[in-house]
């Protein structure tokens, strides 16, 4: 059993064919594939080509926040104010860029930094002054909204205010794969490259893992983890422009109350809520399998209520496997340790 | 013999002199030497409290010394900070050591300093090397397996391991064998040759003299925070040790007092709990200690928890006095003059977080309580008249029970009971991971007890304790009671074959 968690958690990248097929990665791929071609059987306009491109350009915004959330939630914290960051960021974005008359490039950029700055200042509260992240990112997501609400003032920003270059980014694709969701690929691919090859992505794991161990082989905790913070608020920033891409409309409500989906996602990737393990490429496929199941479920004509209880079941489902998976382990150490005793006296 | 005199003659490493340090109005270190020569295995004894672990920490760079000189290899050694105490060559094993759970063994070895190449961390040669490390220990451990689940004995080499990565030129070793089965202590003490013949020198400190004799060069016994002896091991016997440490001969221990036995205190009958134990019997008088002996695991605790009425039972009865306890109800066991002094103090006897005076009054608060309410004066008079009684030391009522060694915890669980006046007392391991002298008044304390007509039923996995301390003994063997000794009768072998299973067509 050990082994079998070993195998499921380790961080090994040997090609490996029992070590691939025990990944969680490989779990929820199957189970995508499984509701693709099950729905596709029973409506098959679920998965013809436009559905596809559709089905990712969806997952944009979802996906972009999960990569952004992952390295936070690795390091056994969590940011509650992503969603409120990311409707924020498409206002204050939408109000620069149409007050410059800017393009593409500057608006995620000031995207970018509007993101960057609300997660620096959770990254000081939390990993500076040691405040619990649950609480500082929920005071966030709530003192970000009335923000917005104070700034928005009830204007809004429609299609013809906007910039027609971002207008028509969220239509352009290469190879039916949108051009939004090709950004959230680069940037899971840095974040990839991030967790695993760098020191600093390996720290994170290790601050998730044991936290005063992590202190006492002199990780430096303070910058790691703020770096995290400031990574998770800036891809919700560029979300932010994402946004205004995809639904070429903003006010105040922009994406409210959708923290919780990102959550889900990032959890169901297989990234342990309680940090040390997990993967961004995990992360994105929970993202996408979430999507899935929504247009699965629309597809197949259920109400929105079951929607949305359905999401909590597939998020119970995957939080109860990890936990049993762990206690079996811990059984297996606690008889280990009896033996032990016996053998002492 | 040979290792020992070439040990002599190497050069010193650590040379402590005249350490002294306090915490508040606590001396932990009253001028004590210590001299650690490269390429040896150096034994660092003495009870709990006489400093050793306080001079280990010195030595980590967790303290810093308030007087005294610490040269390394002939210059200052710089005080204060773990990191640097690393970088000049100084690394610690804790008994317990911390890895992280969700890395694998490779990356424990490496964490913070993770080898790498152009692109980025280089896995294949961080196993590479983990596993060369895990070889030169001569240990078969899979660097790419994660930590989780990994026995303290296979973590404690992941530290050793990263110790030799960090170029480490003395390894400070904890109690490391603690938590140790026997093999695995053989497997430790392999390592810690190897160590030596790379030329490393370990200081070891362990409670287990045994451990010591077969594996050590070099002793240095501590008391009360000095140095009382400095030995070359070959020169020294397991009976000097024990002097040097206790201060005096060990015929001391186990003072049993002459008590009057008087009528039946305690009586079990036939209790029985699926699968944890079945058909008990057994009876405690006043004035008499009873002990009830065995293998861990064997069922001697589930037996007092239910007896106690934490756990409830199937059938039979307890009688405290002559009347029937209700199963399944501490309260009202508390009530009628039943203590319960659990194996894990830490987990079941105390509350480590609270103060020394709450912990002693937690189960007299009712006789405390002036209209409803206790004042903090009354539990410190308590405290004080106990911690008294029983010679707790405390830098203050209002500490935390946390910051107390292991033996004064234990006397003060036996504190908070004692102070309820109870018939009859359950002890569990009352003595375990407690030092000789500590033990030594604990004894005294149960036997005065017994002395003035309580009734004490001890369990106790150590044949020693069993022997000098119980009037009766009970052994049990997987649940049931298997055998009944007197006094008189009680021989270690005829213990240890009862709670072995073997004595069975005897009873």
């Amino acid at each position: 059993m050990i082994q079998k968690i070993a195998a499921f958690q380790t961080t090994n990248f040997k090609i490996n064919a029992k070590t691939l097929l025990r990944r969680r990665e490989s779990g929820i791929l199957m189970v995508l594939v499984l509701v693709s071609v099950a729905t596709t059987l029973i409506n098959p306009r679920f998965i013809s080509g436009y559905g596809l491109s559709d089905l990712l350009l969806n997952t944009s915004m979802v996906g972009c926040l999960a990569v952004g959330l992952t390295p936070v939630v690795i390091a056994r914290h969590i940011d509650l104010s992503i969603a409120s960051a990311t409707g924020f960021s498409a206002f204050l974005t939408a109000h620069i860029i149409v007050g410059h008359g800017w393009g593409v490039v500057p608006a995620f950029f000031v995207g970018a930094c509007v993101g960057a700055i609300i997660g620096a200042v959770n990254g000081v509260l939390v990993a500076g002054l040691r405040l619990p992240s649950l609480v500082v990112t929920l005071g966030a997501l709530y003192i970000i909204r009335g923000i917005d609400y104070q700034f928005a003032n009830n204007k809004q920003f429609t299609a013809e205010k906007l910039p027609t270059d971002l207008m028509h980014l969220s239509q352009d694709k290469i190879y039916g794969v949108p051009y939004l969701f090709c950004l959230v690929l680069l940037l899971a691919l840095f974040g990839v490259w991030w967790m695993r090859f760098t020191r600093f992505g390996r720290d994170l794991y290790a601050i998730g893992s044991n936290p005063p161990a992590a202190d006492i082989v002199g990780i430096k905790v303070f910058s790691r983890t703020f770096f995290a913070f400031v990574w998770c608020g800036t891809l919700a920033g560029i979300a932010g422009v994402m946004y205004l891409s995809i639904y070429a409309i903003v006010d105040s409500a922009a994406f409210l109350n959708q923290e919780l989906i990102v959550v889900t996602a990032v959890v169901i990737g297989g990234v342990n809520i309680f940090g040390g393990l997990g993967t961004i490429v995990g992360a994105l496929l929970g993202a996408v399998l979430l999507r899935v199941l929504i247009g699965a479920l629309v597809a197949l004509g259920v109400a929105q209520f079951w929607q949305q209880a359905i999401n909590g079941l597939l998020l119970l489902i995957a939080i109860g496997i990890d936990r049993i998976l762990s206690r079996r382990s811990e059984t297996k150490i606690e008889r280990i340790r009896d033996e032990r005793k016996m053998e002492i006296s | 013999m040979a290792q020992a005199s070439k040990a002599t003659t190497s050069r010193a490493l650590f040379e402590i002199l005249g350490a002294y340090k306090h915490f508040g109005g606590a001396i932990a270190l009253n001028h004590a030497d210590f001299t650690l020569r490269a390429g040896e295995i150096h034994a660092l004894l003495g009870e709990n409290g006489a400093g050793k672990s306080t001079l280990l920490k010195v030595l980590a760079g967790v303290h810093t010394l308030d007087g005294g000189t610490i040269t390394l290899d002939g210059k200052p050694f710089i005080q204060g900070s773990p990191r640097m105490a690393m970088s000049q060559g100084v690394t610690v094993i804790y008994q317990e050591p911390s890895l992280f759970p969700d890395l694998t063994l490779a990356e424990n070895v490496f964490i913070g300093r993770q080898l790498r190449n152009k692109t980025g961390i280089n896995w294949s040669e961080m196993r590479a090397q983990a596993k060369a490390l895990f070889d030169e220990l001569g240990v078969d451990l899979d660097p790419s397996r994660i930590a989780r689940g990994l026995s303290i004995a296979d973590q404690q080499v992941v530290e050793i391991a990263k110790a030799l990565s960090l170029d480490a030129q003395i390894i400070l070793m904890d109690e490391p064998t603690a938590a140790l089965t026997k093999s695995e202590v053989n497997r430790l003490m392999l390592v810690m040759r190897r160590l030596q013949e790379k030329g490393k020198s370990v200081v070891f400190v362990s409670h287990r003299l045994d451990e010591v004799f077969a594996v050590c060069d070099q002793i240095t016994v501590m008391r009360d925070g000095s140095t009382v002896a400095q030995s070359k091991v070959s020169d020294s016997t397991i009976n000097d040790v024990i002097k040097w440490m206790v201060g005096r001969e060990l015929k001391d221990l186990y003072p049993k007092m002459e008590s009057k036995i008087g009528d039946v205190a305690l009586e079990v009958n036939g209790l029985s709990s699926a699968s944890e134990f079945a058909n008990i019997s057994l009876k405690v008088r006043h004035g008499e200690i009873v002990a009830l002996a065995g293998l861990v695991g064997s069922g001697r605790s589930e037996v007092a928890r239910a007896i106690f009425g934490i756990d409830s039972y199937d059938s039979g009865s307890v009688k405290l006095n002559g009347k029937i306890l209700p199963g399944g109800k501490p309260g009202i066991s508390v009530a009628s003059g039943l203590a319960l002094v659990p194996e894990d103090r830490r987990q079941q006897g105390l509350f480590m977080q609270a103060s020394v005076s709450r912990n002693i009054a937690t189960e007299m608060l009712d006789k405390l309580a002036k209209f409803g309410l206790v004042s903090q004066r009354s539990e410190n008079s308590l405290t004080q008249e106990w911690g008294k009684k029983l010679q707790i030391k405390y830098p203050n009522p209002k500490a935390p029970v946390d910051q107390l060694s292991g033996g004064n915890q234990q006397k003060t669980v036996l504190a908070k009971w004692f102070a309820t006046n109870p018939d009859v007392l359950i002890v569990d391991e009352p003595t375990r991971g407690i030092d000789v002298q500590t033990k030594a008044e604990f004894h005294r304390q149960l036997s005065q007890a017994a002395a003035s007509g309580k009734a004490i039923l001890m369990i106790s996995s150590e044949l020693p304790e069993v022997l000098g301390m119980a009037d009766r003994i009970y052994v049990m063997h997987e649940g049931r009671l298997v055998k009944e000794l007197s006094r008189k009768d009680a021989t270690q072998e005829l213990i240890m074959t009862a709670a072995t299973g073997q004595g069975r067509g005897e009873s």
